[in-house]
């Protein structure tokens, strides 16, 4: 086994940090089976690329057929979906236009009124509604007192007409009296 | 105007936007070591050429789910990972890449401590190779000939990190015995 701070396969192979880098190079000076192992590491490695690339034997390529070949709109719109700023952008203009349309469709508020303007509005309210009691008020008096009268007006003809037909009686048993006392004498 | 070099990132967005001429242009950039990767891990170079083509019309296919065009190089190897082993498995549908014995082949030759000249070394190279496993051939085939991280191996093969060091280590412990005492002094 090696003696070095990390392992000599990550060093040689380049998957330490720079300081471990720096470590293992540092004791790999000084130690000479360590050395001798990069050195078999270095080997084979020069053996391995003994094996050359090959060239491919046949060039791959692809042509366009417009059959299959999605049309300009739809590349459009898939390019569109898939950009990530257009998407947000897309967004954005979703939201202005819903602010925009909540905007002009709201009930505009009475801007502009002061205190004293809606005092004095409070105030022309309550006149009117006071008018509106008072002329009711007024009506309704002068209906009870119509009432009052034509029931008293009914009551004095009630009793002239009761006064009358006494008098009528009266009158009638007195003559019938008359003719009838020098019979009698 | 500024003059630059066109990169895959700029090739990869004009073909998803449906430009076959870019995508052409990034296969040629790609095809002959996708095709050496695929021939060093299946032998074969009918294999690996009919292999080739599968892999990049499947990343034709599917470019626009390439989330981020910088991890191309580990995503195009992964189609082409999936590819050969499911070409493996349709020959053998038992497959384990664990247990497969290398095939024979008429490059095999013995190795001894005596020095070789070249052509023999890359004989003795394939040789070598040929006696991996299959796990262990692609673990060196993606490190030492790809050049790839460690990290972009364990993407490739969906595995972990310290399964893909495990391969390679032993595959080169294998390799050193073999190939350490034959190798030139001077080619490194």
């Amino acid at each position: 086994m090696s003696c070095s701070p990390f392992d000599l396969r990550d060093y040689y192979l380049k998957e330490l940090t720079d300081p471990q880098q720096r470590q293992v190079e540092t004791h790999v000076k000084d130690c000479p089976a360590c050395r001798e192992e990069l050195q078999q590491l270095r080997l084979t490695q020069a053996a391995l690329f003994s094996l050359r690339d090959e060239e491919i034997p046949q060039r791959i390529a692809f042509v366009s057929d417009p059959v299959f070949e999605p049309s300009r709109a739809r590349r459009w719109w898939a390019a569109f979906w898939g950009s990530g700023a257009r998407l947000g952008f897309a967004g954005a203009a979703m939201l202005s236009a819903v602010l925009l349309f909540s905007t002009l469709t709201r009930t505009p508020p009475a801007a502009g009124l002061s205190s004293a303007d809606i005092d004095r509005r409070i105030q022309q309210a309550v006149y009117a509604s006071e008018a509106r009691q008072t002329a009711k008020t007024t009506q309704l008096v002068h209906d009870l007192v119509q009432r009052v009268d034509s029931e008293r007006t009914l009551r004095l003809v009630a009793e002239d007409e009761a006064k009358f037909a006494k008098e009528q009686q009266f009158a009638m048993e007195k003559s019938v009296g008359a003719v009838l006392s020098p019979a009698s004498n | 105007m500024i003059f630059r070099a066109v990169e895959d990132t700029d090739l990869i967005r004009q073909a998803t936007r449906g430009s076959v001429e870019s995508y052409n242009l990034l296969v040629s950039r790609w095809e002959k070591r996708v095709y050496n990767y695929l021939l060093r891990i299946t032998g074969n170079r009918e294999d690996a050429l009919d292999l080739a083509q599968d892999v990049f019309l499947k990343a034709y296919q599917n470019l626009r789910k390439l989330d981020d065009p910088g991890r191309f190089k580990p995503w195009l190897y992964r189609i082409a990972h999936n590819e050969a082993y499911s070409l493996f498995r349709k020959r053998k549908p038992e497959f384990d890449a664990e247990d497969v014995e290398p095939e024979a082949t008429g490059a095999g030759i013995a190795v001894g401590g005596t020095s070789v000249f070249p052509i023999e070394l890359s004989l003795a190279v394939a040789s070598a190779l040929e006696r991996l496993s299959p796990d262990q051939r692609e673990a060196v085939v993606l490190k030492i000939y790809q050049g790839f991280k460690f990290e972009e191996m364990a993407d490739i093969l969906s595995c972990p990190v310290s399964t893909v060091k495990s391969r390679l280590y032993t595959a080169l412990e294998l390799l050193k015995a073999e190939l350490a005492p034959i190798s030139p002094r001077g080619v490194s």
